[in-house]
This record gives C-alpha cells, sequence and structure tokens, in this order.
C-alpha cells in the first residue's frame, strides 16, 4: 500500500506538472464548414508571415491567407497531382519570403511565394533518400536546409535546398519507439539555435535533437515510450509542432483536443484547447505570433482558432 | 410532349441499368480514423489501388467507404493486407453490390 502510493506519487510529482502560466484565453475563431472564400473543409495546416495566416484547406486543395483577425485576404491552390497543384496539404511552414508545403498525398514538399505563385517542388514518391511518403511536416534552418516528416517512411530527413539527402532520423519503413525509431512523425520544427523537434506522432512525444544529430530531450508522458493520456504533458497523438519566438515549444494534441506549451527543454508550462463535440478533434496545427498571439488550426469544427496570453 | 416523357423515362432506365452493373461498396470499420493523418493515408492507398472508383470517410461510424468500378471485387484478405500497409487494422467489412 505504501509502495503504491509512493510511485503514484512519483508519477504525479514527474508526469502531472502543474501549468506555469496564467490560462491562455480564446481571442477569436473564423470560419466554417464549406467552399466559399474563408470557409474549410479539414483545416489542416497553419503558418504566420509577418501579419499573415495561411491555413491547409486540406480537403478543398487550396491554402487561404487571412489577416490575424482572420479577414479573408486571398487563396490560392489547384487540385491535381501534379508539381504545382495540391491534393492533400498538410502542416506548412514559412522560410523568408517562401511558403513551404507537405503535400501529403502527391509525396512532396512545394514551395510558393508568400503570394501564391508556385516556385518549385522538391521530393517524388519513393522510400530512398530525398524520396518521400506522405510528408506530413515540413521545416526550414537558417542556412535553408530542409527538415521532412515522412510519415509513412517512419523517419524525418533532412535534405539541401535542391532536395539533396543529408541525413535522417529513425529507420526507413520501420515504425517503433526504441532505438532509434519513429512512429508516423508527424511534423518538425527548428529554433533559432537549429534545434530540430519533431512531433513523433503515434509515439506521443516530442523528440529535440541538436543541429549535429545527437538527442538532446524527448517528453510526453512517462519517459516518452508511447504512453498516451489527458494528463498535463502527456500526449494522445502529437499532429503539429511550432516554436514561439521566445523559444518556447507549442504542440497540437490532437486527441486531447488542446494545444500544449514547454520550454525549449521540454518543461511543461500550459495548456489550453477547445473540447470537440464531433466524432473528430479540434487541434492538429499550430502557429505562433511574434506577439505570442497563438493560431489553432481546428480540424473538427473548420475554424481557426485564434489565443492570446494570460495576464 | 408524350415523346418526351418517353425519351426521359428510357433514359432513366438505360442509367439505371448501368448503374446496378456497377462495382461493389465495401464498408469496412477501421478503429482511428478520427485523425486525417490516418484517415489519408487509407484513402490514398485505395485511391492509388487498381479498380477503386472512390473511397468515403464516415466518421461517425468508423468506416471506410470503398466504390469499385465495374467487375472489380476485393477479398477480405486484400482489403485487410491494404489497411495494414497503412498501419491500421480492418475490424469488419461489408460488400454490397451497387
Amino acid at each position: 500500500m505504501t509502495l503504491t502510493v509512493l510511485i503514484v506519487g512519483v508519477i504525479y510529482f514527474f508526469w502531472m506538472p502543474n501549468p506555469q502560466e496564467a490560462p491562455y484565453i480564446l481571442d477569436r475563431t473564423w470560419g466554417s464548414k464549406g467552399e466559399k472564400p474563408g470557409q474549410f473543409n479539414e483545416p489542416t495546416g497553419i503558418a504566420l508571415a509577418g501579419n499573415e495566416v495561411f491555413v491547409s484547406d486540406s480537403r478543398n486543395t487550396r491554402i487561404q491567407v487571412f489577416d490575424l483577425n482572420g479577414n479573408f485576404l486571398r487563396l490560392f491552390g489547384e487540385k491535381g497531382e501534379a508539381s504545382g497543384q495540391l491534393n492533400r496539404p498538410m502542416n506548412l511552414t514559412i522560410a523568408g519570403d517562401e511558403l513551404y508545403v507537405a503535400e501529403f498525398f502527391n509525396d512532396q514538399i512545394q514551395i510558393y511565394g508568400l503570394d501564391g505563385e508556385f516556385r518549385r517542388s522538391i521530393g517524388k514518391a519513393g522510400s530512398a533518400g530525398g524520396e518521400m511518403s506522405a510528408p506530413g511536416g515540413v521545416a526550414v534552418n537558417a542556412d535553408g536546409a530542409v527538415f521532412v516528416a515522412d510519415f509513412f517512411n517512419q523517419r524525418v530527413q533532412q535534405l539541401l535546398t535542391d532536395g539533396t539527402f543529408v541525413r535522417q532520423w529513425g529507420i526507413t519503413q520501420k515504425p517503433g519507439v526504441l532505438g532509434g525509431k519513429l512512429n508516423y512523425p508527424t511534423d518538425v520544427a527548428i529554433n533559432n539555435q537549429g534545434t530540430l523537434y519533431i512531433a513523433d506522432g503515434y509515439n506521443d512525444r516530442v523528440l529535440a535533437f541538436s543541429p549535429d544529430g545527437h538527442a538532446l530531450y524527448q517528453w510526453g508522458g512517462p519517459l516518452a515510450m508511447n504512453i498516451f493520456g489527458p494528463f498535463n504533458g502527456w500526449f494522445a497523438t502529437v499532429t503539429g509542432i511550432s516554436v514561439g519566438p521566445g523559444g518556447d515549444v507549442f504542440v497540437a494534441d490532437f486527441y486531447n483536443d488542446r494545444v500544449q506549451k514547454f520550454t525549449a527543454a521540454g518543461e511543461f508550462l500550459n495548456a489550453f484547447g477547445i473540447k470537440s463535440n464531433t466524432p473528430t478533434h479540434t487541434a492538429i496545427a499550430v502557429a505562433v505570433a511574434s506577439d505570442g498571439s497563438v493560431f489553432v488550426a481546428d480540424y473538427a469544427n473548420n475554424q481557426i482558432q485564434k489565443w492570446q496570453p494570460g495576464n | 410532349m408524350k415523346i418526351i416523357t418517353i425519351i426521359f423515362i428510357i433514359t432513366a432506365l438505360t442509367g439505371s441499368g448501368i448503374s446496378s452493373a456497377a462495382g461493389t461498396r465495401y464498408e469496412l470499420r477501421v478503429d482511428g480514423l478520427a485523425c486525417p493523418f490516418c484517415a489519408y493515408g487509407i484513402e490514398k492507398k485505395f485511391i492509388r489501388t487498381e479498380g477503386v472508383e472512390s473511397v468515403d470517410i464516415d466518421l461517425k461510424n468508423g468506416l471506410v467507404i470503398v466504390n469499385t468500378l465495374e467487375g472489380k471485387k476485393f477479398s477480405e484478405d486484400e482489403l485487410k493486407t491494404i489497411i495494414d500497409d497503412t498501419g491500421f487494422t480492418m475490424k469488419s467489412m461489408n460488400a454490397i453490390p451497387r
């Protein structure tokens, strides 16, 4: 009995941390289900460039752009399987004046100008270095290196700007939780120091690696060993990840309908979200503005959530 | 007017004749469809499988609905293999001639 109490106490102390900040406040939402400008059919990715919000409107096979208050600005994208055509866009990232789109069905990363003009793509279907099988997310470091969450290949690839393979994390097409394996990675993010964060989707954890590729941190439930749950610091399928202006890490915790916020080293800070009233879930992707506002792609409700830090 | 009506009826009947000769509707019960990464993976796999006309996801009932082209049939093992390849397990299936 005493041992049980001790174990529960240890678990509670180490793996159910309390929030370290005031609660986030829901500022506004916008969007509804549909095909018109400003409506969505399954938003799955989000990224910010200055005062503009880019959203993957996945089943409508397009990217929509809004201002920070949710006013519609423009949209682009043409349905198809060719390079420069969209079929199922997922997580997004902005690098310089370019938008990087992980194209899940077309097995490539597509790169657009912020005005929507298609510029180039990297990757093609396959499992060799530089090839992809359903990329879910993408990040770009200060040197222009491209990191791809290569979902069905069970790896994250680092590529040169032209798509040339450099190295990978995970073992190709072998999902797992030990031995350097990943389990359906969904997204990646890079901070100012070049630390790579991997949303290790079905392992319910986040992994962090130094710029030279060495493991730094991992977190998500007890020992980050694919133990999912609803508690603070635990996940239930990680589908998106983003680094805030102060270096904090924001994680879309899909089946828990929330975003969780951590320090760069994985210490739990906060959690917020909207509970789903549908068979699916709300928080699939997250992006953070320079003023700390957090934008969430709300898959279940076909809308965007905008949150402000509490006082 | 009568001729137009007759033509309309014949066209409708011909159309329904084609429809009844179409393929099969497979309703596959799969857990975990709420996550689009999972659902899209299954959709993608079926769309690229020969003989598949369309794929729909019924989230409310946890079903993958696969409509095949005329003459195309899948065995249960074939469907299980396709679902397995996407990292999921098919719990049950129901085949309905269209």
